[in-house]
């Protein structure tokens, strides 16, 4: 079965996940991910993913407790699924293969 | 972590989030939005607001956007909701057949009765010039303030149309409908035509079977003839080989021979225009030069103004036209209105249109939004009635999960399947009735199913009804508890019965309306036929003579009166009842010679005010005997009055140049309809311009018709004898009344019988839910007669609340419609008392057989569960 296409954005957002491991929800994604990436992150987009991640099976979502921080909101904690980490192995393969097929001298950028 | 402050974001935005975001997404993305929220406003407020609300904008987006949620994305709730629907429906039977028949019938007649006003707005719309075709009209006002607007044009004024007007492309003359013989070997028929101008039809749009329509009336001894006539002289042949084009017919007592120069298809009922055939008028004109003059009125008259030629500014130009050729002896000034809109504006009111079929088109109208409310909230009714039978179904479906919006969707589903269904079966039912629909009605109606407006027409009842009826079980069953629905123990809330009994009324209220108006419309009706016109028109014949005939009128009436069966004969100058030659040249004693005074004027026979039983109220009756009595005049009370005369018996009065005395004065009778005051009226001693012959016969009239037409063919052969009733003739003057009192009589019927199936159909409701009360009641001792009145009473209270509401309203609706006419009759309170007693009757008897089954039922079964 040919695996779903995963972006480029929603890779980031799938690794986010998994760097959060427990604490994946919302908010946290969304603070990691400015963080790291030094830019500005809309809900938005970040939502949209998620849920297209959730769809494509690269996801799973459950609802937590709720919090007085949140106006009584639960809020919805992902964690990556079997097929999620595979997706990222095959993405991480790719790149791998891709950096080994590099001629040395191309990125050899010191000597120039 | 300190505490929060209680800050709120921006409302809006969140109330937009929470509409359009998919509710499995909602508490999350909500949850953070507020966290962010919070967070960001212990910096900047204000910045944060401003932040909640682009982020919620940049939410709005696919794949957070609820889908559109509707049963259709779920094929298998759907196909459940279809189910149950079908399933509660064969369950009740009788309530389903019930609310199905008065939707039906409710959708079939508002349909008839739209395709009634679609089919009369529609009349004289045909033709491609419509919108720049216009008719002048002549406004002739009186000394007394009054004015009377005619059709008869002086002819001149067509010439001044045609030359000195260049806006005007195209006119013609219009002549009064005439009956001419016409002759082709054996056959020798009268015909009704018209003389009119060639360019009448490139005016109109009369579409042509034969001959060219631009050239056909040039040569004058040419006639153009319907399909209709051709048929009857030529044969049905005529269409397939034969050319008719330049074939003769042989007209009128002249014997001239006409060639044929064109066949137009008969218009038929679309056309207010009817004619059979078309003789160019300058043939009338050589033979009739009286027409050539601005003093008299021999056309009416039509044209086209050209393609972006305003209307006003000739109508300024020409307004004195006909003032400014006479001299201004008579105030007339023209007046133009679209030839199109006469159709349905065709009573003038000091020398502007108001009112005529339009009138009738409204209240058609009126009636059939009111059939179709009163049927949908029936439908409605009904379904809230039977709907709480449910609340059981929806506890279990609650308790499934079913959300609010799911049990909404179902009865949504459940009512726009009843509406389809109604709509579906009333489109059948029209297609039945409308052949006998467009008898009673006169008309030639179809129904046109590849009319989009009739598919959205249709759309739009199914969607009303659906919603409507829908709607309220919709909103309120859904909303009961769970517990108590599944325990059966749910009362409706009172604001349901409240609504329920608040339709009831309205439906009442409106049938009462109905029920008033068709009896106050059909005692008109029989006021204007059995009025006393001041004539008798009982047993009175009427043969139009010829001019041959018309020569030997003192043999024919004396061989008429040896015939046994006829009484009396008498000759006029026209049909009493319908008549309209006038003159404004009478001239008496103190009548200022400027003041503008026009009077009927008849000319008979001897025997006139004996053979019609006209009552004279002073002076004597033309006398045989005295040879100067052929200068002598009679006239009736108006003029009587307007000459002010205390007794105008013996004074001089000239009319024509001719000098005589007023020998006596008849009582008023009626010479045109019933919306209009008498006229004045002078009569002539004159048998030499007369050319009707009125007859009087008893006993066996068919016998007596019989002789009389041996001894009018005897004294002119040659020609058809052709006679009609006086009564007859009468009353079909008063046919578009009649036409609409039946429909109005059909719809009200249909009204209140869709109001008691309403009726019925609650009342064997409420009956079934107090089955145990009515048990309790009777193992208590209640009679059955008490029960029937204690049960009933509590629908009877609502048409007596009806009838309070409605009685006022259909007094002021129907005075307003006698108001049209210058003689009418009383408005009676019997009339309220029929219509109050009818309706009460229907509904206590409705209501009280459902209540009476339900109270012979015996104790023992409906308190065995207890």
């Amino acid at each position: 079965m040919p695996r779903p296409h995963l972006g480029e954005f929603e890779e980031i957002v799938l690794l986010t996940v998994a760097v959060l491991d427990e604490g994946a929800y919302g908010i946290a994604i969304k603070d990691d991910m400015e963080e790291r990436l030094e830019r500005n992150v809309s809900m938005g987009a970040m939502r949209t993913a998620l849920k297209r991640l959730e769809d494509k099976g690269y996801l799973k979502s459950k609802l937590g407790e709720p919090t007085a921080v949140r106006g009584g909101k639960r809020k919805r904690y992902y964690t990556v699924t079997h097929a999620g980490r595979e997706a990222l192995q095959q993405v991480m393969d790719v790149r791998k293969r891709l950096w080994q097929a590099i001629p040395y001298t191309s990125l050899d950028f010191r000597f120039i | 972590m300190k505490p929060h402050k209680n800050i709120k974001p921006p409302s809006r935005p969140l109330r937009f989030l929470r509409w359009f975001c998919d509710p499995g997404l909602l508490e999350d993305i909500e949850g953070d939005l507020l966290e962010l929220f919070q967070r960001r406003s212990e910096d900047d407020e204000g910045k944060a607001r401003l932040q909640f609300t682009r982020d919620v904008l940049f939410l709005f987006r696919p794949g957070i956007i609820r889908s559109l949620t509707s049963p259709f994305n779920r094929p298998t709730m759907l196909k459940n909701y279809l189910m149950v629907a079908l399933r509660s429906a064969r369950r009740y039977k009788g309530h389903t057949t019930l609310n199905l028949l008065s939707l039906v019938i409710g959708i079939a007649s508002c349909l008839l009765i739209l395709l009634w006003i679609q089919d009369e707005l529609q009349i004289d719309k045909f033709h491609a010039k419509d919108e720049r075709i216009f008719k002048v009209w002549r406004n002739m006002h009186q000394s007394s303030g009054e004015i009377i607007t005619t059709q008869g044009i002086p002819e001149p004024f067509i010439k001044s149309l045609r030359n000195d007007y260049p806006e005007v492309e195209e006119a013609t003359l219009i002549g009064w409908d005439i009956d001419l013989v016409f002759r082709k070997g054996s056959e020798v028929h009268y015909e009704t035509g018209k003389y009119a101008s060639p360019e009448i039809f490139s005016i109109f749009s009369f579409p042509f079977l034969t001959g060219d329509p631009d050239s056909a009336l040039d040569d004058v001894s040419s006639i153009v003839i319907s399909d209709r006539l051709a048929t009857k002289y030529f044969g049905d042949a005529w269409r397939l080989h034969e050319d008719l084009i330049g074939q003769t017919l042989t007209i009128g007592s002249s014997k001239k021979d006409f060639n044929i120069s064109g066949v137009f298809e008969h218009p038929g009922s679309k056309s207010s225009l009817e004619f059979d055939w078309i003789i160019p008028a300058q043939e009338y004109i050589q033979q009739n030069d009286w027409v050539n003059s601005w003093y008299n009125g021999g056309f009416a008259i039509c044209f086209t103004l050209r393609e972006g030629a305003e209307l006003d500014p000739l109508q300024e130009k020409t307004l004195q036209l006909i003032n400014e050729n006479t001299n201004y002896e008579a105030d007339e000034r023209i007046f133009l209105n679209s030839f199109s809109d006469n159709h349905l504006h065709s009573n003038f009111e000091n020398g502007r249109p108001a009112g005529g079929r339009i009138q009738y088109i409204k209240i058609l109208f009126v009636i059939a939004v009111f059939i179709l409310i009163i049927a949908c909230i029936n439908f409605m009714n009904l379904a809230t009635a039977r709907s709480s039978r449910r609340t059981r179904e929806i506890g279990v479906r609650k308790v499934l999960g079913a959300q609010k919006r799911a049990l909404r969707q179902q009865f949504f589903v459940e009512s726009f399947l009843m509406s389809i269904t109604a709509v579906v079966v009333a489109l059948l039912l029209v297609f039945v009735a409308l052949p006998y629909f467009s008898f009673i009605s006169d008309k030639q109606l179809s129904l046109d199913l590849s009319n989009p407006k009739l598919w959205a027409g249709l759309g739009i009842v199914t969607l009303v009804t659906g919603t409507l009826s829908g709607f309220y079980p919709a909103l309120l069953l859904p909303s009961f508890r769970i517990i108590s629905s599944l325990k059966g123990d749910v009362k409706p809330p009172s604001s349901g019965i409240r609504l329920r009994e608040g339709l009831v009324v309205f439906q009442f209220a409106l049938s009462i309306l109905l029920i008033v108006g068709t009896l106050v419309v059909n005692q008109q009706m029989n006021y204007i036929l059995n009025k006393n016109l001041g004539l008798d028109k009982e047993n009175m014949v009427f043969i139009r003579m010829s001019n041959e005939l018309a020569g030997k009128m003192e043999l024919y009436k004396t061989e008429l009166l040896s015939i046994p069966e006829v009484k009396q004969v008498t000759a006029t100058s026209g049909n009493p009842l319908s008549y309209g030659r006038s003159s404004g040249s009478a001239q008496w004693a103190g009548k200022d010679p400027d003041e503008e005074v026009e009077i009927n004027v008849m000319s008979v026979d001897d025997d006139f005010v004996g053979t019609m039983n006209i009552e004279m109220l002073k002076g004597r009756n033309f006398d045989t005997e005295l040879a100067t009595d052929t200068s002598n005049y009679l006239i009736n009370e108006v003029t009587a009055n307007i000459m002010g005369f205390e007794d105008p018996v013996n004074h001089e009065l000239t009319l024509w140049g001719l000098t005589g005395k007023i020998i006596g004065v008849v009582k008023n009778f009626h010479m045109s309809s019933m919306y209009e005051p008498i006229a004045p009226l002078i009569i002539r001693n004159d048998p030499s311009s007369t050319f009707m012959a009125f007859v009087r016969t008893e006993g066996d009239v068919q016998q007596g018709l019989k002789s009389i037409e041996a001894v009018t063919k005897d004294l002119n052969p040659g020609y058809p004898f052709t006679y009609e009733f006086l009564d007859r003739d009468f009353a079909s003057a008063y046919r578009s009344e009649m036409t609409l009192s039946t429909i109005v009589k059909i719809f009200a019927i249909i009204s209140i019988l869709i109001t008691c199936l309403g009726l019925f159909g609650l009342s064997s409701f409420s009956a079934e839910q107090r089955l145990k009360e009515i048990g309790i009641r009777k193992v208590y001792g209640a009679s059955v007669i008490r029960i029937v009145t204690l049960l009933s009473w509590s629908y009877t209270k609502l048409i007596l609340i009806a009838l309070v509401i409605a009685l006022p309203a259909s007094v002021y609706v129907m005075l307003q419609w006698l108001n049209n006419f210058e003689f009418r009759t009383d408005f009676k309170v019997i009339v309220f008392v029929i219509a109050g007693a009818i309706t009460l009757v229907i509904g206590a008897v409705t209501v009280g057989l459902k209540f009476w089954q339900a109270a012979l039922v015996n104790p023992v079964q409906t308190l065995r569960g207890e």
